[in-house]
């Protein structure tokens, strides 16, 4: 008897519930006169303004829901217009697009709170660090804190890369006590750091039960990492990730797949198209399931040791350079091994324009993973933002092609 | 001055042949990026060179790098792939661009050299940096003694010495640019700039004291040549490109490139350091330098195009760009209205190969026919 399926996670009722409330709050805090500070993700900041009762924001978050509420199209348009070209990246053109266009005029459903702080980075990816150059130009009034973070691959980092990006954790501490008048408890410091901590640990969790055949649920599910970008360090996302552990392991011991019939398995590179995530589901029809992608282990950065501001240093340290062209050692050696433990069959390239840190390298996994592992692979041309840059029928040809191939290497086409 | 010239145009066509040659006797490291700091390569006893992307067709750069990135890297990975660097024994590169450090990385999977080193560069000022940046020179230091390099103090003072030379000397050709009293064309100004990326130091500075003694010996104010432009923008590897746009009736009279001012002014430190610790000059160098968009603010780097405008004379500005450049792409727009408010006229163009394209050229037309006949 096949086993049984069920597409999507009950989970992602709470998860749309979870990311309303988490934009209202920013609207709300604002309104309270709570300070509202904007950041690029993936650094350390986000526990330290948890634990000082700040209102973190990261434009670059608001970039796939605009995506999903078709407010990109018009943020492209406006960026355009003020004279980004349409080579940047898409996040940057559309967070630019709607801090000058959408944000001003008002009257949509969700909206970003003006920023009374911003965290200028250095460090990151270029796009990242110049979309708050460009802010700081829209928001005259916001106090900047010009961070700093070395740009290292993950498995060269050492001492002094540690103690330079620790001095930059307390340079922040005294900016934010500075500018905002709220003093850093460092016992509520460790507690957020432990809260962001088993966040990590019930993703590792999660991200492990999708080694199960049939897997219990697919990347489009990709949504749940919206609790690690913007809640990281809070009750709420662990609570969260519990339940979607706990659901999550009740389907893989119950056999319960995505699809009726999981044949092939797929891993996903890149950031997916934020337009259409139901591309990611496209392989079902196939029986194909997309069972692991690149963020699955970016997000398992642990928080350890006795001291709460290293640790988070550490995290900051590794996070960027995981995930791009920083480190493509790394990188190739993550991806092996996500597909020997996730026994994957085949690999979908996304060869993003929006993103360069990340599509540089692939090509060098792709042949790795054909020459050590023999696991074959796709390239899709597109872009996580920016829908013109896509062409539906490209990757309706190249994916079904790929699966046929899969298909008929593990004798069943 | 035309025998001299040739001198540098000899580096420029013939480097490879003279890199194998010099690579016999003295081991070659490449870089990408001018915040690579050179003085501490040289000072263990490299030679430094930059990695030019040139001109040429891409073909085995298109199965390890998409087309969307600058086609200068694209054409540097070609070279590299077709074997041109293979006399190198590392390559250093400071992280600037995401690019720079993407391809690094991919070379270090195909390209196979002694070893490979990026560094984290600090993009503040702060005393904190400051430390910082001295570990990231040590641990460079003990990257390059790990590969048959030597270092001390000395020799870095000895080879600060010679770059700040070799820079202040182009300082001063620039600076008689801007006053109007260098009888070099753009083309041949460029040259030289370039020919001091792939010579080695000492050579170079021969050259280029051979050649200001002769322009010193040129004390004319030579006349109105075109339209006076600032270019700014990007790695600019190709000297016919300012030779065309002097051709159309430009006169290129200063210049914000990363093959250009960027790569050498200021010619020495200026900061908080001590002046007689030479990592102190270094780090006062490297945080203080003529900045690229890919380190600082569009509205910080304005104010310092505007000085270039001011004192050369410059009635217009070309941005010229590599496409794809997402730090120069990402400033424009900020650049562009504070130059529209200066009532500074400016146009842009991305360069995809080498050269212009006819469409440019007719876009460089109408700018001309526009601003810069009057």
């Amino acid at each position: 008897m096949r086993p049984p399926s069920q597409k999507r996670l009950q989970a992602a009722k709470a998860l749309n519930q979870l990311v309303l409330r988490f934009y209202q709050e920013c609207l709300e805090a604002r309104a309270k006169g709570k300070p509202v500070g904007w950041m690029p993700p993936m650094n350390g900041a986000i526990e330290i303004f948890y634990a000082m009762d700040l209102q973190p924001v990261f434009p670059e978050n608001w970039s796939p829901l605009c995506a999903a509420f078709g407010y990109a199209p018009q943020n492209f348009r406006i960026a355009e217009a003020l004279g980004y070209s349409r080579d940047l990246c898409g996040y940057l053109r559309n967070i630019i697009g709607y801090v000058h266009g959408l944000m001003k005029e008002g009257g949509t459903p969700l909206a970003l709170p003006e920023p009374d702080l911003l965290l200028s980075f250095g460090g990151g990816c270029v796009p990242a660090m110049k979309i708050f150059h460009i802010l700081e130009d829209r928001f005259p009034e916001a106090r900047i804190f010009s961070a700093d973070l070395p740009q290292v691959a993950a498995e060269q980092v050492q001492d002094h890369h540690v103690r330079y990006a620790v001095s930059e954790m307390y340079r922040l501490i005294d900016f934010l006590t500075k500018t905002t008048g709220k003093k850093l408890d460092y016992d509520r410091l460790k507690e957020v750091v432990g809260l962001s901590n088993q966040a990590s640990i019930l993703w590792e969790e999660i991200m492990a039960y999708r080694r199960y055949i049939p897997s219990p649920f697919s990347a489009a599910e990709i949504g749940i990492m919206f609790v690690m970008v913007t809640r990281q360090g809070t009750r709420e996302a662990v609570d969260f990730l519990t339940q979607v552990r706990d659901e999550v392991a009740a389907r893989a011991e119950n056999k319960i797949g995505v699809i009726e019939e999981e044949q092939v398995r797929l891993f996903w590179d890149n950031i997916p198209p934020w337009y259409n995530l139901g591309l990611l589901k496209s392989f079902e029809k196939m029986n194909g399931v997309v069972v692991a992608e690149t963020y699955s282990s970016a997000w398992s950065i642990r928080l350890e040791g006795d001291d709460p501001i290293e640790a988070l240093a550490r995290k900051s340290l590794l996070s960027y350079s995981l995930v791009s062209c920083v480190s493509i050692k790394k990188r190739k050696e993550m991806v092996l091994k996500a597909c020997r433990d996730y026994v994957i069959d085949g690999v979908v390239f996304h060869r993003n324009k929006s993103c360069a840190p990340i599509t540089l390298g692939q090509m060098d996994i792709k042949r790795a993973l054909e020459e050590e592992l023999g696991i074959p692979s796709v390239i899709i041309d597109g872009d996580h933002m920016d829908e013109r840059n896509f062409s539906l029928a490209q990757f309706q040809t190249r994916t079904e092609a790929f699966m046929e191939m899969l298909k008929h290497k593990k004798g069943l086409w | 001055m035309t025998e001299s010239i040739q001198a540098f145009m000899e580096w420029i066509e013939g480097y490879p042949e003279k890199h194998r040659a010099l690579s016999l006797q003295t081991p070659l490291v490449g870089y990408f990026c001018t915040y690579t700091p050179v003085e501490l390569i040289h000072a263990s006893g490299f030679i430094p060179v930059r990695i030019l992307g040139e001109s040429g067709p891409i073909q085995k750069a298109y199965t390890l790098a998409p087309s969307f990135i600058c086609p200068y890297m694209r054409r540097a990975l070609e070279k590299a792939l077709e074997g041109r660097y293979d006399y190198l024994s590392g390559m250093v590169q400071g992280y600037t661009c995401d690019v720079a450090c993407g391809l690094t990385n991919i070379w270090e999977e195909n390209i196979r050299l002694g070893f490979y080193h990026t560094l984290p560069l600090p993009y503040n000022r702060n005393p904190e940096a400051r430390a910082f940046f001295r570990s990231i020179f040590s641990e460079l230091i003990q990257k390059l003694e790990a590969h048959g390099g030597r270092f001390s103090l000395e020799a870095l003072s000895q080879s600060l010495k010679i770059y700040e030379r070799v820079r202040g000397l182009l300082a001063d050709l620039y600076e008689r640019r801007y006053q109007g009293r260098l009888m070099l064309s753009a083309k041949d100004l460029f040259s030289i700039v370039l020919a001091g990326f792939v010579a080695p130091p000492e050579t170079y500075l021969q050259l280029l004291e051979a050649l200001v003694k002769e322009v010193q010996g040129q004390e004319v104010i030579k006349a109105a040549r075109g339209f006076p432009i600032l270019i700014s923008g990007s790695l600019l590897d190709d000297p016919k490109t300012l030779e065309a746009l002097e051709d159309l009736g430009m006169d290129v009279v200063a210049d914000d490139l990363c093959t250009g001012l960027r790569s050498f002014y200021p010619p020495a430190g200026e900061g908080p350091g001590e002046k007689n610790d030479p990592l102190d000059r270094l780090t006062d160098r490297y945080l203080h330098r003529f900045p690229c968009p890919a380190r600082q603010r569009a509205r910080d780097r304005f104010p310092l195009l505007m000085d270039l405008v001011r004192h050369s004379g410059a009635g217009g500005v070309i941005f010229l760009l590599q496409k794809f450049c997402t730090p120069h792409l990402a400033d424009y727009p900020i650049l562009s209205e504070a130059f529209n408010k200066e009532g500074l006229p400016h146009i842009l163009l991305e360069i995809e190969d080498s050269g212009l394209t006819e469409a440019q050229r007719t876009r460089l037309e109408a700018f001309l026919e526009i601003h810069g006949r009057g």
